[in-house]
């Protein structure tokens, strides 16, 4: 708990090549946080926000070139609608991590609570833990890369873009996929309404090991399935009627 | 959109004042009202009452039609009620009463008086408080930051389905079960035709609150013969709509989760000691430090917390 204004430090340890702020969050109005941290990236500094508590809202609205980093769990929301902002958190995020963003680079080490990367349109989230449910709803473009284990319902009807799980996946995958690709490696719980699973070809492999390669995680012996649309779903038919009313 | 919490402490303890931390922390989820469940030291005999008036003018009249009714089933007060001195118009009113011959009998005698008076829990420790307003509004109406009890549940409502009044809000007691509780976040979508299959059974419901349906539901199917486990299981499959919900007895809390995980719920489990809530900044009131986090995020989840200490109480 902390009434503690932003602190301005020369010792930075996270960026060494540029001056450190330090937020604290606590009880503090968000919006104050807010205001905090707007002003510490358009002054060029890289960010530490500590006593996180899991509150909503932090690091939503980010512009490029901000560099921050969350030591706690965030709640919903964090790195909401970012616009070209590095940001690492150093635990769990909850709901809606990433949600709507242009682009830049998310990266959590835990946990990230349901509808990550929802609606996203560019840009890359980075998950090192499992990701809740309907990961990736609705994305429009941009990569999410899940180490642990993709959860239930993730794709749900993502138009463009790539997830990819290499820790398996939970029940409803992919469920009414439109343009996106979830690629899996490990177990899939099972297949969501017009999933299908199609063998990549040599060429989609690479491209996908070079979303990876940057991350340090290209594994070649990796058994991939790659998840489409069956496409059944893209124009209305009454044969179809039962896989619709299954949505 | 509302948020519910949970709360079960290792042993008796200050559970009405956590209660209210996990509420006032997801207030922005309901504001339009909140209610407490609070499990506090159980009578031997007797039961406490909770119960709204809707016109304080008549409280004198209400009471001495509630005691003339419950004699009638050989119930008398236990001690003097007492009530709230706010100066709303509806006032909440305590009362502790000695058995009724025959409970489901006298409650739904009771009820006879619900549009002047009614009754919004029964239990050898059961409290439900509830109102209009955000949860520390509540609480210090009704003083529910100092109950003592051993575990409890909270919940803020964002009405969607049924009107905002007092005693509309949640939770909700499973008539007449005495001692059983219910918070929701959710809607049931299938609750006319469970209402009418349980209200033929002779359940009776005071208001159109879809979770007050939930609590009876559960406590009808364990008086069936299921256990509580085996109810939550069977309510994913039987109930149609989206929910997360959690059920209090006064040796357990259940939770129950739609089979679509639309709504969230996230745990600490410490040293046996429960905090559930809609949010995790809620339970981060409770646990400050960075805490190992349960989010019982998937589709279709059951589980049950028991309430440490339950058994060596019984045996005492």
């Amino acid at each position: 708990m902390s009434d503690t204004p932003a602190t301005t430090s020369s010792t930075a340890d996270l960026h060494s090549d540029s001056t450190e702020t330090l937020i604290e969050v606590g009880q503090r109005p968000i919006r104050e946080v807010h205001a905090d941290i707007q002003a510490a990236a358009q002054a060029g500094h890289a960010i530490v926000v500590r006593d996180t508590l899991s509150r909503h809202n932090l690091g939503v609205g980010l512009p490029p070139n901000c560099r921050i980093r969350f030591e706690g769990s965030v709640g919903y929301y964090c790195g909401g609608l970012n616009t070209g902002a590095t940001i690492q958190i150093d635990r769990n995020a909850g709901w809606g991590l990433g949600e709507s963003m242009s682009t830049g680079h998310i990266t959590v080490n835990g946990y990230a609570g349901m509808s990550a990367g929802a609606t996203m349109s560019a840009g890359t989230i980075h998950i090192k833990g499992d990701a809740g449910p309907r990961c990736g709803v609705g994305m429009k473009g941009g990569h999410i890369i899940v180490e642990g284990k993709l959860g239930y319902q993730s794709g749900f009807m993502s138009h463009g873009g790539k997830i990819i799980a290499l820790g398996g996946a939970g029940e409803s995958c992919a469920d009414a996929l439109w343009e996106g690709e979830v690629w899996v490696a490990g177990d899939i719980g099972n297949l969501g309404v017009d999933a299908v699973i199609t063998e990549p070809t040599a060429e989609q492999v690479a491209e996908v090991d070079a979303i990876l390669a940057p991350l340090g995680l290209v594994d070649s012996a990796r058994n991939w399935r790659r998840i489409v649309a069956g496409q059944r779903l893209w124009y209305f038919e009454s044969r179809d009627a039962n896989a619709w009313l299954m949505i | 959109m509302c948020g519910i919490a949970g709360r079960i402490l290792s042993s008796s303890g200050n559970v009405g004042h956590d209660l209210v931390e996990l509420m006032d922390a997801q207030v922005h989820r309901g504001a339009d009202s909140t209610g407490f469940a609070v499990y506090g030291p159980a009578l031997e005999t007797g039961y406490i009452v909770r119960a709204m008036g809707f016109d304080r003018r008549q409280l004198s009249a209400d009471l001495e039609d509630f005691l003339a009714q419950s004699r009638e089933f050989g119930a008398d007060f236990l001690s003097e009620p007492s009530w709230d001195e706010s100066a709303s118009k509806h006032y909440t009113v305590r009362m502790t009463i000695s058995d009724p011959s025959d409970l489901a009998r006298w409650t739904q005698q009771v009820d006879t008086l619900s549009d002047r008076l009614e009754v919004q829990s029964l239990g050898r420790s059961l409290e439900i408080i509830k109102d209009v307003g955000g949860a520390r509004e509540v609480s210090e109406k009704h003083g529910v930051h100092h109950m003592k009890g051993s575990h409890g549940l909270g919940h803020a409502r964002l009405a969607t389905e049924s009107d905002v009044r007092p005693n509309a809000s949640h939770p909700f007691w499973a008539r007449p079960f005495p001692d059983v509780a219910i918070v929701h976040n959710g809607q049931i979508t299938d609750y006319y035709t469970w209402r009418d299959k349980l209200e033929r059974q002779g359940y009776r419901f005071l208001t159109y609150n879809d979770s007050e349906l939930i609590a009876v539901w559960v406590s009808d199917q364990m008086q069936q013969g299921l256990t509580m486990e085996q109810a939550l299981k069977k309510s994913i499959r039987a109930i149609d709509g989206v929910f997360t919900y959690m059920i209090a007895q006064p040796d357990s809390i259940g939770f129950a989760k739609d089979k679509f995980a639309m709504k969230p719920l996230v745990v600490t489990d410490i040293n046996h000691e429960i905090s559930a809530a809609t949010e995790e900044q809620a339970v981060r009131r409770i646990c400050h430090d960075e805490v190992d986090i349960i989010n019982y995020d998937g589709p279709a989840l059951t589980g049950i917390w028991s309430i440490p200490g339950f058994e060596q109480r019984l045996a005492a």
